[in-house]
């Protein structure tokens, strides 16, 4: 007994490279940044604006995490935050109410969630092709109903629920991204629910044999999903106070699937960290951030981007077969 | 020509401080089949895998063709004419025979497009040499396993290899192929003077059809010696299974006598598609009840259908007393049933979870202080009387499943089951790919849940399993149940009878009934 306590204690210089690479890097790029440009980057509110700009697609990450961890995929979370954003505004106009807003926001975007999962695991379709179906369904619809313009609302205590300034200083969208995380992680690390979302992307027949209704783990990842959607639109849609059925959430996907991948989740499923994920939406701003101040033409942005998200998996996938 | 073909001398590796080999000699003649035997974990794949340049050695001493080697890479290892034939096959299924063996150094033509016809011709002159014969433009998937083995054996040829290591070659062939595989071993190690290395856990086997052996225990060479009478050799295959466990294990008694109690488990007229045809049985308190039969003659479809994982078309399961008819899995386990699956690797180890998460993630609901929010410390004591129980040997549990041996693994996968105190447990292959000293084990830990009144179904294609553990045996046929034998009736020669549909008669000349003189 007293042997296997003292070898789980034992931390190798590689273990401990392997575990916390992604905050290495991150500790590093701040680094960089801050040699390059001083205090302008170390400033409070430049990092307020890192985070917070980052936020939105962040918290889908968390969510998208999971489902891929799950053995699932979802291409459609842009376009889904930006339908149930659309609405959700239409119902704070309508009904003057930011409270009756939220929860339109969450009960719609869970049950759009819901269908996702449901035609993925009884259709026994690829969720691949499922969310890029949803993808364009969405979308259009959002275009039509829309008639390829916006809608904005005027509502003051909407718009604070994004805005509001905790302490003065600390916009509470920010809290929500660290709350999601916090959230996030739990589910993943601590509960059954988060232990058999692991078990299923990792053997799926293995977790069925197991006496596990795997379909329903699946499902619940989804809706997991659908929940971050849901405050990604809330904090989205207040924040800008209007969303457009044209512009609005594009690329979201591949984002929130990019800060996934930086942070470590496998494709294949059944691996990755939540917490990764959370330095994964960092390191993504980051980049933006130590490129605009160093001057480099914005344009060049997502060439560094797409080239992040190459090494870093290509040093995760090293790093395993070591 | 050298005296040896191979020569590994005082060779020791240790992993993290652990000593896998203990200054170990291994020698090989010129044109010899060396069996190499040992429990999992004895350190065969380790010595292979040095041999082969994958792991390197912490010190000792390789001479291959007389020739000693001071560094050892896969690549150098290739040029020495060192091949590793690994157990999971190697080839490409979507490819043709000859793309497979010309792979990466295909033949070219003048113009610099792939030259078919140079390798199809260099193909076939390999195929003869092996006395085999086998269509170079057929498609690798559509071939018999032991065919594509032969494919893999062909290309180490083509890559002038003297010395070919096979691990554990035969486990998923039928005995037709064994003999095909062997015979073709043989004749290349008579013919060509191809020295192979053989590495299995099927003493059968190694005794049947190799020359030589040297047996691995715990990272020590224990013994070697020939196997053919004519070189006179002195062992039989109990003596090598003794000296791979270090105690006598083939003639150790498992079975227990016991009182058994009433019907827990009663099935009637069960039908799986046409797999399974009206099966009835029943099963008592503390039973332990064999379900034998030739491989596809449906053993496996039963008790997959009893647990929820095919559907049943036609037929009742009485469990406890109640009407049960599992649609899932999960029906399966929350009415009292466990499931050890076959195929290990496939259906039940969950690999990117820890040792201790593989354990406890069939009753992870259990480890909850608080709705479903789980104590590390309640999870932890769960996993660790499963450790205790079943004997389960590692160094931490939060490893990869995946870096236990095999019979570890098998004791993970059925110790999960207990957590959930299951009145009754289906066993399905329960020591395959195990090696002797772990079935022992497997056995022993299935009498002790009979014993403490589990009523267990095995599934097993393997008679002598049969035979040391049942109370009683089902012999299937086509789907059906053939015969129903009690464990005095238990013998290979009756099952065999009935599992290829022969009677028995009810006196004790059975046989005479099958016997056309009679």
């Amino acid at each position: 007994m007293q042997s296997t306590q003292l070898s789980a204690k034992r931390m190798t210089l590689k273990k401990f490279l392997d575990q916390y690479s992604i905050m290495l890097i991150t500790v590093l790029m701040i680094v960089i940044a801050t040699i390059l440009q001083g205090t302008t980057f170390l400033s409070l509110s430049n990092f307020i604006n890192i985070i917070r700009n980052n936020s939105v697609v962040g918290i889908i990450a968390f969510g998208m995490s999971l489902v891929i961890i799950s053995g699932n995929i979802d291409l459609s979370v842009g376009a889904q935050m930006v339908l149930v954003a659309s609405l959700t505004l239409d119902v704070v106009n309508r009904s003057g109410s930011a409270l009756l807003g939220v929860i339109t926001a969450f009960a719609f975007s869970c049950t759009l969630s819901l269908i996702t999962g449901l035609i993925v695991t009884k259709g026994r379709v690829p969720s691949f092709i499922v969310t890029l179906g949803l993808q364009y369904i969405y979308r259009s619809i959002l275009i039509y109903t829309l008639n390829g313009g916006g809608i904005t609302t005027q509502n003051k205590s909407y718009a604070l629920i994004s805005s509001y300034n905790l302490f003065g200083w600390l916009p509470l969208q920010i809290v929500y991204f660290f709350v999601m995380a916090a959230i996030f992680f739990f589910i993943s690390k601590y509960t059954v629910l988060g232990r058999h979302i692991y078990a299923v992307g990792s053997n799926e027949k293995a977790t069925r044999l197991s006496g596990i209704k795997t379909d329903r783990i699946k499902i619940y990842a989804f809706l997991l999903l659908g929940a971050a959607i849901a405050v990604a639109a809330v904090a989205e849609s207040s924040r800008m106070g209007s969303i457009n059925s044209t512009s609005s959430g594009t690329g979201y996907e591949l984002n929130a699937i990019a800060m996934s991948v930086i942070g470590g989740v496998a494709m294949e499923g059944g691996k990755g960290k939540l917490t990764n994920t959370m330095f994964g939406a960092f390191i993504f701003g980051l980049i933006n951030n130590i490129l605009t101040l160093v001057g480099v033409n914005t344009r060049l942005v997502n060439a560094f981007k797409g080239a992040i998200i190459i090494i870093a998996v290509l040093l995760q996938r090293k790093s395993r077969e070591r | 020509m050298a005296e040896y073909a191979l020569r590994m001398s005082n060779i020791v590796k240790t992993y993290g401080g652990v000593p896998v080999l203990k200054e170990v000699d291994f020698a090989v003649r010129p044109g010899e089949v060396h069996a190499l035997v040992g429990e999992n974990g004895a350190g065969k794949t380790t010595l292979m895998n040095i041999l082969g340049g994958v792991v390197q050695m912490d010190s000792g001493e390789v001479e291959v063709l007389g020739e000693p080697l001071s560094h050892l890479s896969p690549g150098i290892m290739q040029e020495k004419g060192v091949a590793f034939i690994h157990q999971e096959l190697n080839v490409v299924n979507d490819l043709t025979v000859y793309e497979n063996l010309f792979l990466g150094r295909e033949l070219r033509a003048r113009i610099g497009t792939v030259d078919v016809k140079a390798m199809c011709r260099e193909a076939e002159q390999v195929f003869s040499r092996m006395q085999v014969d086998v269509d170079p433009k057929a498609l690798v998937g559509s071939l018999e396993t032991s065919t594509k083995q032969i494919v893999e054996i062909a290309r180490s040829l083509l890559l002038n290899a003297k010395i070919i290591i096979m691990d554990e070659p035969t486990t998923s062939l039928s005995q037709n192929e064994i003999d095909q595989v062997f015979r073709l071993m043989t004749n290349l190690a008579r013919r060509h003077g191809v020295s192979i290395i053989f590495i299995s856990h099927k003493l059968g086997e190694v005794v049947q059809f190799c020359d030589h052996y040297t047996v691995l225990r715990n990272g020590e060479k224990v013994a070697e010696g020939p196997l053919r009478p004519e070189d006179g050799a002195q062992v039989d295959q109990a003596d090598i299974a003794r000296m791979m466990v270090g105690q006598d294990v083939l003639s150790v008694e498992v079975y227990v006598p016991r009182e058994l109690g009433e019907t827990v488990l009663e099935a009637s007229g069960i039908q799986i598609n046409n797999h399974v045809r009206d099966v009835s049985f029943f099963l008592r308190k503390g039973e332990v009840l064999g379900i034998t039969g030739l491989l596809g003659d449906g053993k496996e479809h039963l008790v997959r259908g009893l647990f929820g994982d095919l559907p049943i078309d036609e037929g009742s399961i009485i469990l406890n007393g109640r009407p049960c008819q599992p649609r899932h899995p999960a029906q399966g386990k929350g009415a009292g049933l466990g499931f050890l699956p076959s195929n290990r690797k496939e259906n039940a180890i969950i690999k990117d979870l820890s040792i201790q998460s593989n354990i406890t993630i069939v009753s992870l609901e259990d480890c909850c202080t608080t709705g479903h929010v789980l104590s590390g410390k309640r999870e932890h004591g769960m996993a660790d009387r499963a450790r205790q129980d079943f004997s389960i040997k590692f160094t931490d549990f939060d490893n990869a499943v995946t870096s236990l041996s095999g019979g570890n693994q098998q004791k993970v996968v059925l110790s999960k089951w207990l957590s959930m105190s299951p009145s009754v447990l289906l066993l399905s292959n329960p020591t395959q790919g195990v090696d002797v000293g772990a079935k022992n084990e497997i056995y022993a830990q299935i009498m002790k849940l009979a014993e403490q009144g589990v009523g267990i179904v095995i599934t097993s294609g393997e008679a002598k399993e049969i035979i040391k553990i049942c109370d009683r045996a089902l012999v299937m046929y086509h789907g059906s149940v053939r015969g129903e034998l009690d464990r005095d009736e238990l013998t290979e020669e009756n099952i065999m009878i009935l599992s290829t549909g022969g009677e028995l008669g009810k006196n004790d000349r059975s046989t005479a009934v099958c016997n056309p003189h009679s």
